[in-house]
């Protein structure tokens, strides 16, 4: 070996640049290992491994090599994660999770093993499929969904939220304060937002400690000066969440639902930085103060969705209002009367807004770089159906993911992918006159259809998950690549 | 860890402390560290204190596969998924031969018991006569021991049957842990307290009500053995129900080290329901006092009472009968149909008395130490979903670990408390406790509850009709479905 150690090529063969290569002889549990000091740097400068001192192999007697009393099984597996960047298949033998606590004692950095699992890039939404059901203890059906970045996923169900590792094959369950929590969003891999429209107050749950409240929120829509007690006391009820990079976005209505507001918190300190949007009743004029139920940030544009709507005596409307947050004012505020959305959502990568109008049932679109007042919804199904006046889209879900747009109807969800024309192609024999392009088409196989109403859609990382009606698991569709 | 530190001043030192074994011609190397933590005494540490003279592997003429999973679980605190290959019984046995069974046990005992977040583990079924007629759960290891007819079977910490002891009862119907070995029994059939020995199946004792100036007193049988947590090793009293022919009753101190009767409370006529033999007792040893109830149903509904005795002067030092007597519920004529004693042996709670009531199905909590003329205050539902659960009839309550069981028909609902920082005083408010379900409503179909009984982190349940007992833990595995 020596003889041509200085001419192999490394396994790892990353860096041409490389220094000469040493080899590194380990005893983990008895078994003898050789690699390089490129692979074992892989691991990353905090590791245990690329500590380790270097010996010409053959040249150092045995007792100087340094000795790791762990599992040499695990250990090749990891090994081999360092030189292909894979597992390799007989890794299979072992669960994830045996995996990872190796890792975590050889300070390896856990997202080489969960980044195929969490990484969005693998998101491919033409291979998902239903793949797994995961049961929820007790009664209450899910009641709201967040799946974090990282692969975690939170369901609510009940006073309850059940939190699965990335793996999904680890769960933990911890009790709120919240008799039925309404409102929940993943904000790394141990806190969760949390709140209710019957219970006061927006929690910040520590998952890593049995969901202990590590901080309560509070909006009072009294003046400090003249609230007599704890804006506790006042009880304003959170309708919805919503978060920036930087910012996390409470959307409170007063206990007296008089009064609503947007509610800006700093995403470290938790402290109040804006209250915007602060809505009151006067009158009769219903209409004004309705609370947003769903607040997006859109990155590309740097504002804040907000939307809400309320049942009224002409049926369901609502208003949506795109807010620059620094400045506090709407930059864009549509009153929604005839085809209210039941469902609302906005796409990024699209730049664009997507509703289910409650009446048609259809999908529509707004194209955030050409906003008007003036009637700016694009139908992107059958705009006739609007007049029939059953209310078909009521219940339906729109969440948007990557470049596509989902869409549950009824038991089964629809996907809305953007066809992407060369410029030659677009002519007006066509019939498409330079709009954007949006085709549909239904998700799963004929075997899925069929099932119960989906009440909930939520995405994370690869995967997508669905909560349907009164069934007590959530579902988890995931790329078939990996399965 | 020392392991983490291979820096190569050290190196000649771990390699002192580095074995060599050959398990069944498979070869290991290890720290002698590794080889202790499994206990000092056990066969790993006693080799490895020889190994050190010569450089030679030891040879073990075991199984290599399980080997190296036990040495896993040595190494990193945690079994790996490979021990699946294995039965829970390879493993024990196994883990016996090495001496390190209670590094398995605490790697394989389930998380703390949650109700809110608890699933059906497993059933044991005693191979004959498999009604339960009585349970007790030991010593907070989460084993257990089932009276069925007149056989008592213990079940260990990982549930494998110990044993089945024979008693000369024909019914069992009280059963509890007097010491870690030695179970108190009573029929309603057939008199007296007695006293085995599980482990070697030997009648070693037995307790007789009798009164010297009273020859009615004869032939009384036992209908309760007070629920002691803990106070197996403590030197106190057992306390036992008796009840006589004529219906005369009372509560008898029995000294553990002796089997002797020690002293006599609460003696009653037995003549109304507010006087009857108590159905349940529990040994509030903080507060040292003996709580006891007696429930009876009828066609008008529930009645009964619970009692505080003092056994140090024999008087009771609270008592409610309902319907109507002292300290009664303003829920008049809504009596409780079940109650407990929620006693938490280290002292982080108050104690208390839970109870439910038979037509509305609340829950009612008394704090033991401001307990009056209504101490109650009723657990407030305020999950939209889950009012309406249903009426407390053949409701059956346990507090076990600071949360409420409760069954309704086959279901089984928990109470458990959060942690508010808003309460003032640590004083009990109904909104501190949420309620869930434990069961789905499949599990609620296979008959009504009997028994509940929590030991360790599991919650044993007995129902109607049904053989063998349920065992509810939590869990952390999630449990995942294929649906491909």
């Amino acid at each position: 070996m020596p003889p041509f150690s200085g001419t192999l090529p490394s396994s790892a063969g990353l860096n041409p640049k490389r220094p000469e290569p040493s080899i590194v002889t380990l005893n983990v549990g008895g078994q003898l290992f050789q690699t390089t000091r490129q692979t074992l740097s892989l691991a990353g400068p905090k590791s245990l491994l690329s500590s380790l001192p270097s010996y010409s192999s053959s040249s150092s007697p045995p007792s100087e090599i340094p000795f790791v009393d762990r599992d040499p099984e695990l250990f090749s597996l990891l090994l081999s994660l360092l030189r292909n960047g894979r597992l390799p298949s007989s890794s299979s033998a072992f669960d994830l999770d045996d995996l990872l606590a190796e890792a975590c004692f050889y300070g390896l950095d856990p997202d080489l093993l969960l980044s195929p699992l969490s990484d969005p890039s693998l998101f491919d939404p033409f291979a998902l499929h239903r793949s797994l059901a995961l049961p929820l203890p007790g009664r209450d059906p899910p009641s709201a969904i967040s799946a974090a970045p990282s692969g975690s996923l939170l369901v609510a169900h009940g006073s309850k939220i059940t939190a699965f590792d990335p793996t999904l094959r680890r769960r933990a369950t911890a009790l709120t304060r919240f008799p039925a929590v309404d409102s929940l969003l993943a904000l790394s891999p141990s806190l969760a937002a949390a709140g209710a429209t019957d219970f006061p107050g927006l929690h910040l749950l520590d998952l890593s400690h049995a969901g202990s409240v590590a901080h309560a929120l509070h909006w009072s829509p009294l003046p400090a000066t003249t609230a007599t007690s704890s804006p506790a006391a006042s009880g304003a009820t959170v309708q919805a969440i919503g978060a920036s990079p930087d910012l996390l976005f409470g959307s409170f209505e007063s206990c007296r639902r008089n009064a609503s507001a947007i509610l800006a918190f700093d995403r470290n300190t938790f402290e109040p930085v804006a209250e915007i949007g602060r809505r009151e009743i006067y009158g009769a004029e219903l209409d004004s103060a309705i609370p947003a139920t769903k607040l997006s940030w859109i990155h590309g544009f740097n504002l804040l969705m907000a939307a809400g709507s309320h049942g009224g005596p002409s049926g369901l409307s609502g208003n949506i209002r795109l807010w620059d947050v620094r400045s506090g004012e709407a930059v864009w505020d549509l009153k929604e009367k005839s085809d209210c959305f039941a469902d609302i959502t906005v796409s990024d990568s699209l730049s664009a807004m997507f509703k289910v109008g409650v009446n048609s049932g259809e999908v529509f679109m707004v194209d955030l770089r050409k906003l008007s007042a003036e009637e700016p919804w694009v139908c992107l199904g059958d705009a006739r159906k609007a007049a029939t006046g059953r209310k078909e889209g009521s219940g339906c879900r729109i969440e948007s993911h990557g470049r596509q747009v989902f869409c549950s109807r009824g038991g089964e969800v629809e996907m809305w992918t953007e066809v992407l024309m060369g410029p030659s192609t677009r002519s007006s024999e066509d019939g498409l006159n330079g709009e954007r392009i949006m085709r549909r088409n239904m998700m799963g196989r004929a075997k899925d259809a069929g099932e119960k109403k989906i009440t909930l859609l939520g995405f994370g990382g690869s995967r997508m998950v669905v909560a349907r009606k009164d069934e007590q698991c959530v579902e988890v569709w995931e790329s078939s690549a990996r399965s | 860890m020392e392991e983490r530190d291979p820096d190569p001043n050290s190196a000649s030192q771990t390699n002192n402390g580095r074995i060599k074994l050959n398990v069944g011609g498979k070869l290991f190397e290890t720290t002698r560290h590794t080889l202790r933590s499994g206990g000092l005494d056990s066969l790993l540490a006693a080799l490895s204190d020889r190994a050190a003279e010569d450089g030679e592997p030891i040879f073990i003429d075991r199984d290599p596969e399980i080997f190296s999973v036990l040495l896993s679980l040595l190494r990193s605190d945690r079994l790996p998924s490979t021990a699946r290959r294995f039965s829970k019984q390879d493993l024990v046995e196994e883990a016996q031969y090495y001496g390190i069974e209670a590094r398995l046990r605490t790697a394989m005992a389930p998380p703390p018991l949650l109700g809110f977040d608890a699933a059906l583990a497993t059933t044991i079924h005693p191979a004959s006569d498999g009604f339960p007629t009585a349970l007790s759960a030991g010593s907070g290891d989460g084993s257990v021991w089932i009276a069925h007819a007149g056989q008592i079977s213990a079940y260990d910490w990982s549930l494998a049957h110990a044993g089945t002891v024979r008693t000369h009862l024909d019914q069992i119907t009280s059963l509890r842990h007097v010491w870690p070995e030695i179970a108190g029994i009573g029929s309603l059939d057939s008199p007296g307290l007695h006293f085995y020995d599980v482990t070697s199946g030997r009648h070693v004792g037995s307790a007789h009500w009798s009164d010297p100036s009273d020859p009615r007193v004869y032939k009384a049988w036992v209908t309760a053995i007070a629920d002691a947590a803990g106070a197996e090793s403590s030197g106190e009293p057992v306390f036992a129900a008796f009840e006589c022919p004529h219906r005369e009753n009372c509560i008898l101190a029995v000294d553990r080290a002796t089997l002797k009767i020690t002293g006599e409370i609460g003696r009653q006529s037995g003549s109304a329901a507010k006087a009857a033999a108590a159905g349940k007792l529990v040994h509030v040893r903080e507060r040292g006092v003996v709580f006891a109830a007696a429930v009876s149903v009828g066609a008008f509904g529930y009645s009964g009472y619970m009692r505080l005795w003092d056994p140090r002067s024999g008087e009771a030092v609270w008592e409610t009968s309902e319907p109507g007597g002292a300290g009664r519920s303003t829920r008049f004529g809504d009596a409780f149909a079940d109650a407990d004693a929620d006693v938490d042996t280290e002292g982080q709670r108050a104690p208390a008395i839970y109870k439910v009531c038979w037509k509305t199905g609340d829950v009612g909590v008394a704090d033991m130490r401001m307990l009056g003329e209504d101490p109650w205050v009723y657990l407030e539902e305020r999950n939209p979903g889950l009012r309406n659960a249903g009426g407390g009839l053949n409701s059956v309550l346990h507090c076990y670990k600071g949360q409420v069981f409760v069954s309704r028909e086959g279901g089984l609902e928990v109470w458990s408390r959060i942690e508010d920082e808003e309460e003032e005083d640590g004083g009990i408010s109904g909104r501190r406790y949420r309620r869930n379900f434990v069961d789905s409503e499949d599990d609620a179909r296979r008959g009504l509850v009997k028994r509940m009984q929590g030991g360790g982190d599991r919650l044993f349940v007995s129902r109607e009709g049904m053989e063998g007992i349920e065992v509810w833990e939590s869990t952390d595995l999630s449990g995942a479905i294929s649906l491909l």
